[in-house]
């Protein structure tokens, strides 16, 4: 990999991104009203669902608790932009050709631009979704998980990038790789947690969901900020960076052998 | 392209519409070789068509499995079971695909108004609505169409009986969400561009009639069988698919006729409205 001597340009690259995507905030408020919407539907069926078992809690999680679960994980999910799109349109259009030569890494490049436009969109998310669930559940009572939940989220955000890397790069082999960051993103949505905390899953898929890198994206930094043991902190953050090194490995072999395959067309 | 009726035509070189076929008839030909060349142009791109249908397939999936593991954690959510919920996703995805396969262009009828794309449709000797309608077919909403079918084959009632309940309710919720979808983007007549708002509407009648009505109370509800009338699809496989609740089909009837004639009244009122803009257009 070239080039990822000096940190100084990939923060430079990450500010440059910030700043475009500033002059969006109007729009993605708007694209915002979907989050309303879910969380308005969720609070119905947990509220009911809640009713019906007529406990005050469902495996350990209280009524305010699951919907403030809902809300880290769509305010995470509703912000994580499309890499497969940006890819493939870079292979398409042999815009890769530009990326390929400058003294950067593209890897790192892109995780830099990645991270940021997710930095800005995450905070507007939190806001809208905290906004909601202040307005229709009341506060969440505030713990030490709250604040581990800014680098539960960084690690969750670099898994995502990493696991959707691996689908992108695809694109130095196949056109379409659409299709497969789609599948990709359901599994985040069931077995990754996304709808509901993995302890209310049938036992055995629960066992699956904790040997696969999936519950470190959302479900790792949700469960943290409503409320995880301090002991579990240590142990989640500990698996979540063992999932960074290896699929970071992966992602950079794959790179290496997917950039001598590349044929660049026009550009 | 050649016509089944090609041949019945060369007769009659004339303007003469004698022996010609009814205007319904005509109409039905009209509409039965759109779709079918809507199928052809989709059909070209053999793997992007594969690929698309399934990926659609496979995002209701995702759905199934959340309900699944719901049920199987929680056996009944307010008097619905797992059943009911699949119906109900049978009817959503069902109608959503009939819109979107057969008359795909009404989600994008506040685009083709603000940006002055109807120009190309006032030119042409067909029903204008109709032929907006009719003239773009969703690829990926195959996909939808298909996996409500999957759906009522593997939990629905495959009896005679319970093939023209489904059918019917498929009927009705297309219905629903065609002409639901025709108001909103008929606002674009009188608000100017109102892409962004008429999308939004659509998408909440598709995410709310994904949702057991059950789980809705007080003001929710209310809004669910009336501004956005998604109450009258999600509540099909429990009023009228398992047992016939008579003021809801009534009720769903009624929606539907009311959806209908504002939906047309209200497209042909705005046609006076709308001004062109100096886009070329074309249509073979």
């Amino acid at each position: 990999m070239i080039s990822l001597s000096k940190p100084a340009k990939y923060v430079f690259i990450g500010k440059i991104t910030l700043r475009s995507q500033l002059a969006y905030v109007v729009d993605f408020l708007i694209r915002s009203v979907f989050l309303l919407l879910i969380l308005y539907i969720f609070m119905q069926l947990w509220q009911t669902t809640f009713a019906g078992e007529g406990t005050a809690t469902i495996n350990g999680y209280t009524f305010k608790q699951m919907m403030w679960y809902l809300v880290f994980t769509e305010s995470m999910v509703l912000a994580t932009p499309s890499l497969s799109t940006r890819i493939e349109e870079e292979v398409k259009s042999g815009d890769v050709a530009f990326k390929l030569i400058r003294p950067v890494s593209f890897i790192a490049f892109h995780y830099a631009e990645y991270m940021s436009e997710v930095a800005i969109r995450y905070v507007i998310n939190l806001i809208l979704g905290s906004a909601i669930g202040l307005l229709l559940v009341g506060p969440l009572p505030v713990g030490i998980g709250l604040a581990w939940l800014p680098v539960m989220a960084l690690g969750g955000f670099t898994v995502n990038f990493m696991l959707g890397m691996l689908v992108a790069l695809s694109a130095f082999w196949v056109e379409e790789t659409r299709g497969l960051e789609f599948v990709y993103n359901k599994i985040l949505f069931t077995i990754g947690g996304m709808l509901m905390p993995l302890e209310l899953f049938p036992e055995s898929l629960q066992r699956i969901g904790h040997w696969l890198p999936f519950q470190t994206v959302v479900y790792f930094p949700a469960r943290t900020a409503v409320g995880m043991h301090l002991g579990e902190i240590s142990h989640a953050l500990a698996i979540q960076w063992l999932w960074v090194i290896l699929i970071g490995a992966m992602v950079w072999l794959l790179y290496r052998k997917g950039v001598r395959k590349l044929n660049v067309n026009g550009g | 392209m050649l016509m089944a009726d090609d041949k019945l035509h060369k007769g009659h070189a004339g303007i003469s519409e004698h022996d010609q076929p009814g205007k319904l008839k005509r109409l039905l030909r009209f509409t039965a070789a759109s779709w079918r060349l809507n199928l052809a142009g989709a059909m070209e791109f053999r793997f992007s068509f594969l690929l698309t249908v399934g990926s659609m397939i496979v995002n209701n999936i995702v759905w199934i499995i959340f309900w699944g593991m719901y049920f199987k954690r929680f056996p009944v959510l307010n008097g619905w079971t797992l059943q009911d919920v699949m119906m109900m996703w049978a009817a959503a995805s069902g109608g959503f695909g009939i819109m979107s396969v057969f008359f795909g262009n009404a989600t994008r009828l506040a685009n083709l108004i603000a940006t002055g794309q109807l120009d190309v449709y006032l030119a042409q000797p067909k029903p204008v609505l109709l032929n907006v309608l009719i003239s773009r077919m969703s690829v990926s909403a195959i996909g939808d169409l298909l996996f409500a079918i999957f759906i009522f084959v593997g939990f629905g009632d495959v009896s005679p009986v319970g093939i023209v309940k489904f059918t019917a309710a498929l009927l009705i919720s297309g219905m629903i969400f065609i002409f639901f979808c025709v108001i909103a983007g008929c606002l674009s007549f009188w608000l100017g561009n109102t892409d962004g708002l008429s999308f939004q509407l659509f998408n909440a009648l598709l995410v709310f009639a994904t949702y057991p009505t059950a789980i809705f109370k007080g003001f929710g509800r209310l809004v669910l069988f009336t501004v956005i009338p998604a109450g009258f699809i999600s509540s099909m496989p429990v009023s009228f698919i398992r047992e016939l609740d008579l003021p809801f089909l009534y009720g769903a009837l009624g929606m539907t006729a009311l959806l209908c004639a504002g939906g047309i009244l209200l497209f042909y009122r705005g046609l006076r409205r709308y001004t062109s803009g100096n886009m070329m257009g074309l249509r073979r």
